[in-house]
């Protein structure tokens, strides 16, 4: 009886102890994945900083300036052609252009209809500010 | 392992003749379960070993029991002690964080365009007591790093520090090559260093910053001294994401802009040096500042000299008619005159052996804003002698012109006041000579003059309409704001200032050119010119001043090198340029701007003056 006590005894011992080294040696592997991912982190930020920095660089003001002088035919602002949407005028009524084709076809016009009649038709079909 | 050692305990300490006891145990033994039994076991050791009090031998026990008991509470305290306590600091890295550059915040202008932020360089140091050869050493380093000076290096190899610096900021090519030439004792570190991508722009604001990352001019001391400094020399060291990074008032495109014309108008009328600047006068805040020469705050080499400063708020300069601005809000803000007033300049104004003249003179009387308008020095002067010296002493004081004026720059000067203040000193200060102030001091109390009266101390860092209304004393009525912004206006529309007169934007100005003071005396070849300008005249938003150091008169000038010819100009054409970067639209003229002033019967400011073309 005692002999099987031991035998189990020792058995838990050498399974528990198993279990405690491989829940260390995972923690230790899930550190170091921790570290990593976080220097990992850290380099990503220094890039964007980086990057931004260089960004900033390459579209300061006196850069773009240059460049644009240099390779647009841009003229600068004056403040007469600022204008404001409620200045601008109203929009020019539709024009209708394919109708107006077919009608040139003269396809609608009734063939034995009097000409005074025809141009009635022809007004029908597109605004008269259109022609 | 506890088993073991009370069997050991069990048959070492325990006399043959107090064998009956484990046998009793013995007969307990058969549990229903094995950790049951355990307990039992162990009970049994624990009784045996108390039972051993009636020996006579036991204090012998005991005190080796105490003994040890003592010796393992000792170890297992150490333990906690050592599980609870924080990884000690290596010293290496303690002595690398006295050293190594720390993180600064972004600066930012009002938009979120960086202004300067920190890229991660690498740096190479050395442990010099690891350092197996020196000579050796020195050799191949500096044939890896040819840049490097052989005697400085080799007397820095041979101190008895733990630590030096070998180079900073090498690139990834050196660091490759040191790393190659494998070392003892050599190593490298990130570090940060600050870079300003705009170059010059802003750089008078910006300031710049040492080896070691720390802020010794302009607002990044101002950052250092709001307490970046003494956390890093606490020990604390921030990462980049702690750090909230610092919105400036300035605007990039446009401080980019106002420069640029700056240097153009420089460049054309051959002065030796200019300054521009643009304030919001609601909030106070310096929306764009240039001041050239200027330096590059990435090599700050030359930065120091001292044509480099920041002429509007280290340099102090007489500030010429746009002075006559505060003498008249001072006349007309005590009551002593009012816009329908006449002041006499018939006649030069003698004063002991002093005669003061009109460089535009009429020689009659003039009204209140003709005197504005034909900047007669004469009718200031008289104004001011109105309201007394005391009383001129007192406004002054009350606008911030007499002492030093501080904002977030470190940088700053004082005015030079009159040691003795006579009546005579009153006369000449009215009209911007006598009293030498920062550009941006006047451009403080011009603001407060036609923002309605509010006193707004100007500021480098964003700031809202609120925040700047809750220390803003009122300094003036607001009629006399209203006549200050009537009369500037008109001063654009039939005085000194048409070169800002821009159709849409509604823009009033005041020139102002001062001779400067060559061995004591006033030199008539040499001026001082300034421009200030105020957008729109009938609210008020931007006051814009331009000032250069002795323009040169130019063929298409007609001879003239007084301030409506040069700094008025590059004004006209930095509004005309900054406008739609400001968000500004161009806009018709108001039907009624200045209403204060026609409920005060003075109905002439509500239309459009028409004059003379020469003033």
């Amino acid at each position: 009886m005692l002999r099987y006590l031991n035998v189990l005894a020792i058995a838990g011992l050498i399974g528990s102890a198993v279990y405690a080294y491989s829940i260390k040696y995972e923690t230790m592997l899930f550190a170091e994945q921790i570290v990593k991912a976080r220097q990992d982190i850290a380099s990503e930020h220094d890039k964007i900083e980086m990057l931004r920095a260089e960004w900033a660089y390459l579209t300061r003001p006196e850069r773009i300036q240059a460049l644009a002088d240099q390779h647009l035919d841009l003229q600068q602002l004056s403040l007469d052609q600022i204008v404001k949407v409620t200045d601008l005028p109203d929009r020019a009524p539709k024009v209708d252009g394919i109708g107006r084709e077919l009608e040139s076809l003269g396809l609608a016009v009734p063939t034995n209809t009097p000409h005074a009649d025809r141009s009635a038709v022809n007004g029908a079909a597109t605004p008269a500010s259109a022609q | 392992m506890t088993q073991a050692s009370s069997q050991f305990e069990l048959s070492a300490g325990q006399p043959p003749e107090d064998g009956s006891q484990p046998n009793d145990d013995r007969g307990d033994a058969p549990r229903p379960s094995g950790l049951a039994f355990l307990a039992a076991r162990c009970w049994s050791l624990l009784a045996g070993f108390w039972r051993l009090r009636a020996d006579k031998s036991s204090w012998r026990i005991r005190l080796v029991a105490a003994g040890f008991a003592a010796l393992y509470l000792v170890i297992g305290l150490r333990l906690v002690y050592l599980g609870a306590k924080p990884e000690p600091p290596q010293a290496l890295k303690s002595a690398v964080s006295d050293t190594v550059s720390e993180a600064r915040p972004d600066v930012l202008d009002r938009n979120g365009e960086i202004l300067a932020t920190d890229v991660k360089v690498t740096s190479a140091f050395a442990e010099p007591r690891r350092i197996i050869d020196i000579d050796d050493a020195v050799d191949l380093l500096t044939g890896v790093l040819p840049d490097l000076d052989a005697q400085a290096l080799h007397e820095r190899l041979s101190s008895r520090k733990g630590f030096v610096w070998i180079k900073r900021n090498i690139s990834p090519k050196e660091q490759d090559e040191i790393f190659r030439l494998g070392l003892p004792g050599v190593g490298f570190l990130p570090e940060n260093r600050r870079v300003y991508p705009n170059g010059p722009i802003a750089s008078h604001v910006l300031g710049f910053t040492d080896v070691d990352n720390k802020g010794i001019a302009g607002i990044e001391k101002y950052i250092d001294g709001q307490g970046l400094a003494a956390l890093n020399d606490f020990g604390v060291h921030l990462t980049p994401e702690d750090l909230q990074p610092v919105a400036l008032s300035l605007d990039l495109k446009v401080t980019h802009a106002v420069r640029d014309e700056l240097a153009q108008g420089i460049e054309k009328f051959k002065a030796k040096s200019g300054a521009a600047a643009i304030m919001d006068v609601n909030t106070g805040e310096v929306i764009a500042l240039a001041s050239l020469p200027d330096f590059d705050p990435n090599s700050p080499v030359d930065a120091r000299e001292p044509d480099r400063i920041n002429r509007l708020t280290v340099g102090v300069y007489e500030m010429g008619s746009t002075f006559k601005a505060l003498s008249l809000a001072m006349a007309l803000d005590s009551g002593k005159v009012t816009l329908n007033s006449r002041v006499d300049a018939r006649d030069s104004l003698r004063y002991g052996r002093f005669t003061i003249h009109d460089f535009h003179a009429q020689h009659r009387m003039l009204t209140v804003p003709e005197v504005f308008t034909y900047s007669s020095n004469i009718g200031a002067a008289r104004m001011a002698l109105m309201v007394g010296v005391d009383g001129h002493k007192a406004f002054l004081s009350k606008m911030g012109q007499l002492d030093r004026m501080r904002t977030e720059l470190p940088e700053s000067a004082a005015p030079l006041v009159p040691k003795r203040w006579s009546e005579l000193n009153t006369m000449t200060i009215a009209f911007g000579q006598g009293l030498n102030v920062a550009p941006l001091q006047a451009m403080m109390a011009v603001a407060a003059l036609v923002n309605g009266g509010m006193m707004i101390r100007p500021t480098f860092l964003k700031r809202s309409a609120e925040d700047a209304m809750k220390d803003a004393t009122s300094v003036v009525k607001p009629e006399t704001s209203e006549s200050l912004r009537y009369l500037m206006r008109l001063n654009a529309e039939v005085g000194s200032a048409k070169a800002v007169d821009i159709k849409g934007y509604f823009v009033g100005g005041k020139t102002g050119t001062a001779d400067k003071i060559v061995h004591g005396h006033y030199a008539q070849d040499r001026v001082f010119t300034t421009f200030m300008a105020i957008m729109p005249a009938d609210k008020p938003q931007y006051l814009f001043l331009t000032l250069m150091d002795e323009p040169q008169a130019l063929p298409e000038t007609h001879g003239y090198r007084t301030a409506a010819w040069n700094s008025g100009e590059v004004t006209g054409k930095i509004i005309r340029r900054v406008g739609p970067l400001l968000g500004l639209p161009p806009q018709p003229d108001p039907t009624e701007p200045f209403p204060l002033l026609a409920k005060l019967g003075y109905t002439a400011a509500n239309t459009p003056a028409t004059g003379s073309t020469e003033h």
